[in-house]
């Protein structure tokens, strides 16, 4: 029933450390680009746990998902590094409390 | 795939259809005329084959589920997004700078919300979201020589993406233990606990489930913008173009709205005591949120963006008291369908008429003071925005009564006191903010110097859809049928 060398456990146990560090980084960092880069590492957290569990139940649903989000993981930092170039253009710097003027 | 199948999908392909066309064409002719002329046959045809589609009940593939209900939600954003269209058009035509590549992101983005309505699978869900959310953080940026828009495209989008991430992550726990990515198989892992053989034992499956369905909770809150996940809204909305406003607050929330109430219907999350009493904090942080702090707005993009917390507020007490009324929640459907229709023609009003004074202006910002005398200016918009703004309200004779009464009778049968004395207070809450726009719109007008003077596509489309709120309101007898038909 379990083809992994690895318990599930474990690699759900890492992927969840690496969401923290992804979330924690999003929270902590200001720079633009250290942000999409947390948020990446959020995103391959995801990912990581759907690999684990489809070795885990011996399908390829999970890894299916993985070629999704790194598709997905792509388009959202092309377009985040495009805003990125259009924020170092108009504010000349990348730190999102000098660009956060609106007070939600 | 038979031929049911493709005309099960025949929507979503003459979407993609006319946005390929849309693409050539602006690759060897740049002419705004001709990209609005496209745009808007794209929709008409995919809503005509919505219109032909609307009994079928066919499971397309795993992935997407088309039937009655979705068709329905479906035509309702198809039409608003054909309506954003002629607002956009307006907005757009006298812009600098190139413009078309606006309408490309709006059909792509109309697509993903009718993928997002339709699925069934874990694999469509995240595509449909995915191509909704990547092609509005084309749009919200759009004006990009604007600070503004800038601003609100980042935070949107990491935002939205640390929210996908968390519903993904979520998704992944479950698939852990339950070994299913269908929606309808997601939790069977709970009902028979020695099914689920993830890690050791059922207690940490327990504990897993619910870390995971909390996961995706808090994802989708933040897409649907309840309190306290709510802190992007008002931002986003005021630094976006006005006409995607109104698709931010209408079809992109509707869209996560529908794939919601389909993922909780048919993956039983009602059945989880600890999701509900979630979901009962939610919504009674929202309504309370959302309608106090609109109390002070004088922006009324910011307005909007914090009554529509509240609105969503509104809809999850559907989404709670229909596990306790009947044991598969299907009764959530019917109530909420009609609420969801109903708000989305009502802000579609409001978010269009603001577009229509920020294009006359050549403004980004519509202020309280910008309607100002409005009825003495143009007396049929504004009476159109106020009929607009009492259906927000949930005044007698419009399709937001009709909603609500709908929404408060279901809390009553539930026996939800809690939340139905929340809701009261909200209403009420929400009667002064909403009448406070009214009331400046009789002002005198000659302390405003904006002008409103819309071209004739989007005029025609914001009287027929104020009737349309009307007709809800007075008559609401043949959707109720069509909905509960059709559940």
């Amino acid at each position: 029933m379990n083809p992994l060398i690895i318990p599930l456990s474990h690699v759900l146990m890492l992927a969840a450390l690496l969401f923290t560090a992804g979330l924690l980084g999003l929270l902590i960092r200001r720079n633009v680009i250290f942000i999409l880069m947390s948020l990446e590492v959020m995103l391959n957290a995801a990912a990581l746990a759907f690999v684990g569990a489809s070795a885990h139940w011996g399908q390829t649903d999970g890894q299916i998902i993985l070629l999704l989000i790194l598709t997905i993981a792509a388009a959202e930092v092309a377009v985040g590094l495009g805003l990125v170039l259009q924020i170092q253009r108009r504010f000349k710097t990348l730190d999102l409390d000098v660009v956060s003027r609106m007070r939600g | 795939m038979t031929g049911t199948d493709f005309l099960a999908l025949s929507p979503i392909i003459a979407l993609a259809v006319g946005a390929s066309v849309l693409l050539l064409q602006i690759a060897f002719l740049r002419n705004l005329k001709l990209t609005t002329g496209i745009t808007v046959v794209t929709f008409l045809a995919c809503l005509f084959f919505l219109f032909y589609i609307t009994k079928l009940n066919h499971q397309t593939t795993p992935l997407l589920l088309v039937d009655p209900l979705s068709t329905f939600f479906s035509i309702v954003f198809v039409l608003c997004a054909c309506i954003t269209t002629f607002i956009s058009y307006e907005y757009l035509k006298n812009r600098p700078g190139r413009n078309d590549e606006f309408f490309l992101l709006v059909v792509l983005a109309t697509m993903g919300s009718i993928v997002l309505t339709y699925a069934t699978h874990l694999a469509s869900f995240i595509l449909g979201l995915e191509l909704m959310g990547i092609a509005l953080y084309g749009l919200i940026a759009y004006p990009h020589q604007d600070d503004m828009s800038l601003e609100a495209a980042i935070k949107y989008l990491v935002l939205s993406g640390a929210s996908s991430a968390a519903l993904l992550f979520g998704f992944a726990l479950l698939y852990a233990i339950t070994g299913s990515l269908f929606f309808p198989d997601l939790l069977s892992g709970l009902a028979s606990p020695e099914v689920a053989v993830g890690p050791q034992s059922p207690f940490w499956a327990r504990q897993l489930i619910l870390l995971g369905s909390a996961l995706i909770l808090a994802g989708i809150s933040f897409k649907l913008s309840l309190a306290p996940f709510h802190m992007w809204t008002p931002d986003v909305y005021e630094g976006s173009p006005a006409p995607i406003t109104g698709f931010l607050a209408t079809i992109s929330k509707g869209a996560v709205f529908a794939a919601t109430l389909r993922l909780y219907v048919i993956g039983e999350f009602h059945n989880f005591p600890t999701i509900v009493t979630g979901l009962t904090i939610l919504s009674i942080i929202s309504i309370l949120v959302g309608n106090l702090l609109a109390l002070r707005q004088e922006n009324i993009k910011r307005l909007l963006a914090y009554s529509s917390i509240a609105h969503f507020g509104y809809l999850l007490i559907a989404l709670i008291a229909a596990g306790t009324l009947t044991p598969n929640g299907i009764s959530a459907i019917e109530p909420s369908a009609y609420y969801l229709a109903g708000y989305i023609f009502t802000t579609l009003i409001a978010t269009g008429l603001i577009a229509a004074i920020s294009s006359s202006n050549n403004e980004e910002n519509a202020n309280l003071s910008d309607i100002a005398g409005l009825f003495w200016k143009n007396p049929l918009l504004a009476l159109c925005l106020s009929v607009s703004l009492l259906s927000l309200a949930g005044i007698p004779l419009t399709a937001g009564f009709i909603g609500k009464l709908y929404i408060f009778q279901m809390g009553v049968e539930a026996g939800a006191w809690l939340l139905l004395s929340i809701l009261i207070i909200g209403s009420g809450i929400g009667i002064y903010y909403y009448l406070r726009l009214i009331f400046s719109m009789t002002t005198d007008p000659s302390s405003s110097r904006s002008t409103l003077a819309p071209a004739l596509p989007v005029t025609v489309s914001l009287i027929t859809l104020t009737i349309l709120v009307l007709y809800l309101g007075i008559y609401p007898q043949p959707l109720m049928e069509y909905l509960l038909w059709n559940t």
